[in-house]
Order: C-alpha cells, then sequence, then structure tokens
C-alpha cells in the first residue's frame, strides 16, 4: 500500500504488541485498537458506500478485525492490515446485490466528461464539504478508484489489485472520476449563484 | 493539429506527473499554451486533486463503538494458533458474555423454528418433508422465546447488582422503558401470529422487535463494561446514545 499511509509510520513492534494484548483479549486493548484506527476507517466508509451505510460497514470491519487477529503476522503495519481489510469489506458490500439493484443505471461513459471545451477554469475553491457530497454521485467503482488514489494516497498498482482490475483501467477511470466530479461541482456552484 | 480531447484525456496524467513520454509531455504543453480550455480543466483538477487529499479521517459516531464491543461478546475470535493463558476475566465479563450467547441461540432458535412452521408454497407443492408448523406450535417456540429473553435480562440484572455496580437510576429507567415498549411490541406481534402463523407483517415486526431487544441488551452489555471500569459518566452517556439510536 502507498507510503503516504500514516500507520505505516507506526513502530512494528508497537502494532504487534497491540495485535497480541488484543488476541489475548487484554481489556481496553480492541478498544485501543478501535480509536486508534476507526477515523481513517470511517472515513473510507463514509466515502465509498455512502454515508447511510457507514456505520454499519464501520462495524463490519471491526467484527471481522477481531475474527481474524490471529491471522495478523506483522508482515505490514496494523493500519495497513486494518485498511486493507476495510476496503475489501467495503467493495463486498457494493459487489452484492443488494448494491446492484441500487446502483443499476451506474455509468461513466453515458455522461459527458466535462463541460464545453470554451469555457477556461469553472471551479472556484473546492470546499471539502461541496466534494464529499459530490462523491455521492460517482458510480461505485470510479468512486472506489477516486477515494483510494485521491483521498488515500493508493498507488495505481495497489488500486488495481483492490479492486481486481488493470492500472490502465484504474488511470481511466479515474480520470473520468475526477472529470465528473469537476462537472457536478460546477452545476454546483452554478445553481447556488441562480 | 491537437484537438482538445486528446489532451484532456492526459490532463489526469499529467496531474499525477505521469505523463509517459517527453514527446507527449511536449505536446501536451504546447497545447495547453494556446488552450485555454484545456487550462482551465488542468487547474480544476488540480483543486479537485489538492482537495481531495485533505479530506482526511473522520471521527465515527460514539455509539459505534458500544454496538462493536456488544457484538464481539457474541461473536469470540478465532483462537490463537499458540495457546496462551487468557487472562482473568472478572465474573461480571464472564456472564455478561454467557447471557449474550444465550440471546444469539435463542434468536437463532426462533427463525429457524419459524422458518420451519411457515415453508414456502413451493416447497410445500415439492413435496418437502418439513412438517408444517401448528398454532400451538408457533405459539409455544414464542413463548419459550420470550422466556429466555427475560432470562436474561434477569440475569443481567441480577448480575449488575451482586457486582456491586449498580446502574445509574436515569440510566435503569431508560433500559426499563426501552424494553417495556420492546415488550409490548414482541406482545402485539405474538398475539397476531398467534391469530394467524402466516401473518408476515406480523412475523416482520416480531423479527424487529426481538433484534431492538438483542440492540437494547448488547448496550447493556457495553454500559455494564463501561460501569466495571468505573467511567460512571461515559456508562450512562453511552447508554442514552446507543438507546437513542436503535431501541
Amino acid at each position: 500500500m502507498s507510503s503516504s499511509n500514516p500507520s505505516s509510520h507506526v513502530a512494528g513492534h508497537i502494532d504487534l504488541g497491540l495485535a497480541d494484548r488484543c488476541r489475548r483479549e487484554v481489556p481496553g486493548a480492541f478498544e485501543e485498537l478501535y480509536r486508534l484506527h476507526s477515523p481513517r476507517l470511517f472515513g473510507l466508509a463514509y466515502r465509498l458506500v455512502g454515508p447511510n451505510e457507514a456505520e454499519d460497514l464501520l462495524q463490519e470491519i471491526f467484527l471481522a478485525a477481531h475474527r481474524k487477529m490471529s491471522l495478523y503476522k506483522g508482515e505490514s503495519s496494523l493500519g495497513t492490515w486494518l485498511f486493507r481489510l476495510g476496503t475489501n469489506q467495503c467493495l463486498d458490500y457494493l459487489r452484492s446485490k443488494r448494491a446492484r439493484l441500487a446502483l443499476l443505471t451506474d455509468t461513466m461513459d453515458r455522461e459527458p466528461d466535462a463541460p464545453g471545451t470554451s469555457a477556461g477554469a469553472i471551479l472556484g475553491v473546492v470546499e471539502r464539504m461541496d466534494l464529499e457530497r459530490a462523491l455521492t454521485a460517482l458510480p461505485p467503482g470510479a468512486r472506489a478508484v477516486f477515494v483510494l488514489h485521491d483521498v488515500e494516497g493508493c498507488e495505481h498498482r495497489d488500486v488495481a489489485e483492490q479492486l481486481g482490475i488493470s492500472e490502465g483501467t484504474s488511470k481511466s477511470q479515474l480520470h473520468k472520476a475526477r472529470m465528473r466530479l469537476r462537472t457536478v461541482l460546477a452545476r454546483g456552484k452554478a445553481t447556488e449563484r441562480s | 493539429m491537437t484537438v482538445c480531447h486528446d489532451v484532456q484525456s492526459q490532463l489526469s496524467a499529467l496531474v499525477d506527473g505521469q505523463l509517459p513520454e517527453r514527446s507527449v509531455q511536449a505536446t501536451v504543453r504546447t497545447h495547453l499554451e494556446s488552450c485555454a480550455a484545456c487550462r482551465g480543466a488542468l487547474q480544476d483538477l488540480e483543486k479537485l486533486r489538492r482537495t481531495a487529499a485533505a479530506l482526511g479521517p473522520m471521527s465515527p459516531p460514539d455509539h459505534v463503538w458500544l454496538e462493536v464491543a456488544g457484538q464481539m461478546h457474541l461473536k469470540p475470535a478465532q483462537p490463537v494458533e499458540t495457546p496462551r493463558e487468557l487472562p482473568r476475566r472478572t465474573a461480571l465479563v464472564q456472564w455478561l458474555g454467557l447471557a449474550a450467547a444465550m440471546l444469539l441461540v435463542t434468536t437463532g432458535a426462533y427463525f429457524v423454528s419459524q422458518q420451519q412452521a411457515a415453508p414456502s408454497s413451493t416447497s410445500v407443492a415439492a413435496g418437502n418433508a418439513q412438517t408444517p408448523g401448528t398454532v400451538e406450535a408457533v405459539a409455544e417456540e414464542l413463548s419459550m422465546a420470550t422466556e429466555h429473553y427475560e432470562k436474561a435480562i434477569a440475569q443481567l440484572e441480577a448480575l449488575a447488582q451482586s457486582d456491586g455496580s449498580t446502574l445509574d437510576p436515569s440510566v435503569a429507567a431508560t433500559l426499563r422503558q426501552s424494553i417495556q415498549t420492546i415488550d409490548q411490541a414482541i406482545a402485539d406481534s405474538r398475539s397476531a401470529l398467534t391469530q394467524d402463523p402466516g401473518n408476515d407483517p406480523a412475523r416482520d415486526s416480531l423479527f424487529e422487535a426481538l433484534r431492538r431487544k438483542v440492540v437494547v441488551l448488547q448496550a447493556t452489555v457495553s454500559l455494564m463494561n463501561e460501569m466495571r471500569k468505573g467511567n460512571q459518566a461515559g456508562a450512562a452517556q453511552a447508554a442514552a446514545i446507543a438507546f437513542g439510536k436503535k431501541s
């Protein structure tokens, strides 16, 4: 996973110690793990599956971590291990029948990529809250690529591996996602002005 | 002549510093010098990239941890490969785990019995050997489920007192009110199902009420853990949040 992962800075022996305490169910250990890593994983779930399901997904991520803690051998930081676990949980959800039914009409190819070519820069300052809202306008696949690459700082090879796609597809989906977000944000600004 | 469409497809790679060849870079930059639209698109993508990188972590609501903690009592972790001596847990925690596990078994048994009692018309037509349930059988299962729940609640309450950690009165009142409300919903649904075992809305209501009861009891487990740690204020706050969300 990307070197931008903040958890990778945590010393390995500290992660191994915490994992060991979690496995032995030392009181407070799992809560410590949760407090350390839940903000990043909640942000991930919130952006990948949306605000309505993010809390349930966060629960599932940590329950899965609780069940699988014996499988953690310290090859990566606990943060990276949890991030992969969390991403897989979210992607499994998005692949589920329930999610597919809700998002049947998703496609990036039907939409124009950008406003007319006569325009220059069409965005002013991009506010975080506006971007959070605009993310929901993306289809799940493109949203996953955007979140993993641009928000979480993963490299395309990691994004491709996690999503089971080629690096080329990851790059093209990222570009389409950015252009769609540009369009969505520009429409939002136009609506505010009118 | 380079057209905007060709250049715009390269803009993300340019933003990421990943344009593959110098010749392509030169072509794109030459076009950008003369095309305001593509320059604007590039500026917008750079803004998007910067803002996205700054989104950062988000704090989840407090009740999520309570629900995780409660669920952990119901779903034990996989055994560690090299057995170790587990730390000695207090009797309270052991009893809470047992009570929570009993709830899970009761709920599971009830759902299974319901599936056996009300097979689909397809399976009946196909000669499935499952025996359709009778009104008496359904009533008996419902009665058993309720009895188990009430027994679990009684154990939890008795346990809290025997452990010397009494519930805050306002929290205890909230607990009682939540349980009573859910019990009423369970009783109403059970009554409807006794009259008509095929009443799907009543069955769904019963499932929902049972699920809510499990949630409240999970919150109780978490609450008592907080009390065990001596965090009275946190326990009261936790209970209020947990019950307010899903009770």
